[in-house]
């Protein structure tokens, strides 16, 4: 659940920071296809490592770290299911190692990104961003609230497992199927108290007029500068020479 | 029966929710646990069943020291009571929900059915045996919460926030039940803001404050020292006011005596 911590927004004052989220989606969107479109491990740490001066600029290394390290957990499954489904469909152990590294280092550097891109950019500017691109401010207000209660989600899952393991719940015993059967007690009422929650916001939301005026005006409006532009810029040149890597040197 | 030796635990670096905790819980004992919001009230009661283990210090129940056992292992002994009823009722019936940790511990199907019988009964949640948890009142998943614990009989309770939504009749229903397994030996552990629960019906405090022990004693003389309360931002029991007020010699939170000495004052009957 560590890996949820390294989403979570906290106010900073970085350039990083300040840079409009439009400008940051945009290189969320190319460095992620980038590692969907290649397998070689070395090209894609480098794509990870795109993220890391994004990291030391914006000084969110403790936070960064920890997503990273909670999500060594995944690393070792996708590893060995990789590992597994390789070795049985080609026969090759090499192979099997190469491609679960790859996928190892893809799923890290999504992880990165992804982290990177929520730990600077603030729920608020999201969405406004949002509706600015023209997206619906429900719409846009929906996913803001669904990412700011994934901590708080991960906080009550924490408080529930406690309670059942306080009530004699043991999660690592048994075979794998009755493992998964443990989770149950902390599921349901995960569930349950999540709907409980969601009603409570709507109500209180409507409580204070939510939906009132037909037409919106923002305070604040974002604004691309200068130094977006630089980012951009940045962002599509490195784009454009790891990918150079596969249309120019064919590596895969 | 619970040892707590020089414990500290903090939960980011720096900043202590527990700090050189040394408490002495003997068996037998019904003691309430009081504190500001953020005093470690829940952090303490935690390191009981296991759930946390200190950083630094030692704790230790009954002899085992919670280093060298598992939560499943103490949970046996430690019955923990969380403060919302809807972190652990998951069950599709009441009756279920009951058995589930009578199931955890492996008792005998016959066991399990009596104890739960004896739980709905005494919580007064037999009309609604066969109904999902979710579908009763606040106060009424509260005490299927409580119920759940209490029906595997363990050698130490710990209730956190007990008599939040219930009312006055379901509180002296608690304390009744309370005293009657203290009677049999039990330890009880109430973690509670309820200040007249407390004046009312529990015979020993202990006092925290920002992560120390601030006082431990009898709930008479914590709970008339002004000092002390304020200092740990806690409202004082009425009588106790009442007998500031008063000013008697001996303020106390007993209802006879501050009834004596106001009815002396007004010239009153005599009693």
């Amino acid at each position: 659940m560590k890996v949820l911590y390294g989403f979570e927004y906290r106010r900073g004052t970085s350039v990083i920071h300040r840079i409009d989220p439009r400008s940051k989606m945009i290189y969320v969107i190319l460095f992620t296809a980038l590692t969907v479109y290649f397998v070689n491990p070395l090209v894609l740490l480098l794509v990870l490592s795109s993220s890391f001066p994004i990291v030391l600029i914006s000084k969110i290394t403790s936070r960064w770290a920890q997503s990273i390290k909670g999500s060594l957990f995944f690393i070792a499954f996708i590893f060995i299911f990789n590992f597994i489904g390789i070795v049985l469909a080609t026969g090759s152990v090499y192979d099997a190692v190469i491609s679960g590294i790859s996928m190892s280092i893809r799923f890290i550097a999504l992880i990165s990104i992804f982290s990177v891109f929520f730990l600077t950019t603030s729920p608020e500017d999201l969405t406004q961003s949002m509706v600015q691109m023209r997206i619906p401010y429900d719409y846009a207000l929906t996913f803001n609230m669904a990412m700011r209660f994934v901590p708080t989600l991960s906080r009550e899952a924490q408080i529930i497992m406690d309670a059942q393991k306080s009530r004699g719940l043991e999660m690592e015993k048994g075979n794998l199927i009755q493992r998964i059967k443990n989770y149950i007690p902390v599921l349901i009422p995960l569930i349950i108290s999540s709907f409980r929650r969601a009603e409570l916001v709507a109500d209180a939301m409507e409580s204070r007029a939510f939906g009132a005026s037909k037409k919106r005006t923002s305070l604040y409006v974002l604004a691309m500068g200068k130094r977006d532009a630089l980012f951009i810029l940045i962002s599509v040149i490195s784009f454009l020479l790891l990918l150079s890597l596969k249309l120019v040197f064919g590596i895969p | 029966m619970i040892l707590f030796d020089d414990v500290s635990y903090s939960y980011s670096p720096g900043r202590y929710a527990l700090e050189h905790i040394n408490l002495n819980i003997g068996e037998a004992e019904l003691a309430a646990i009081l504190g500001e919001n953020g005093a470690g009230k829940t952090t303490l009661v935690k390191h009981i069943n296991g759930l946390l283990k200190p950083q630094s210090g030692k704790v230790t129940v009954s002899g085992i020291d919670t280093k060298d056992s598992t939560v499943a292992t103490l949970a046996r002994k430690v019955g923990l009571v969380f403060q919302n009823p809807d972190h652990q009722l998951f069950a599709e019936t009441v009756e279920k929900e009951l058995a589930f940790a009578l199931v955890n511990f492996g008792l005998p199907p016959d066991e399990v059915s009596r104890r739960v019988d004896w739980a709905m009964k005494e919580f007064e949640l037999t009309q609604y045996r066969e109904r999902p948890p979710f579908m009763l009142s606040g106060g009424e998943r509260k005490r299927l919460a409580l119920a759940s614990v209490l029906c595997y009989d363990p050698q130490i309770l710990i209730l956190d926030e007990p008599t939040t939504g219930q009312d006055s009749r379901q509180k002296t229903r608690l304390a009744a039940l309370l005293k009657r397994i203290n009677g049999e030996g039990k330890t009880v552990l109430v973690v509670t803001h309820d200040m007249e629960f407390v004046a009312d019906f529990i015979p020993k405090v202990v006092l925290l404050s920002k992560g120390r022990v601030l006082a431990e004693g009898p709930a008479e003389e914590i709970l008339t020292n002004r000092e002390l309360l304020m200092s740990a931002s806690l409202l004082p029991p009425q009588l106790a006011e009442l007998s500031w007020d008063l000013a008697l010699q001996r303020p106390t939170i007993d209802l006879e005596q501050v009834v004596l000495v106001a009815s002396k004052l007004v010239g009153g009957p005599q009693r």
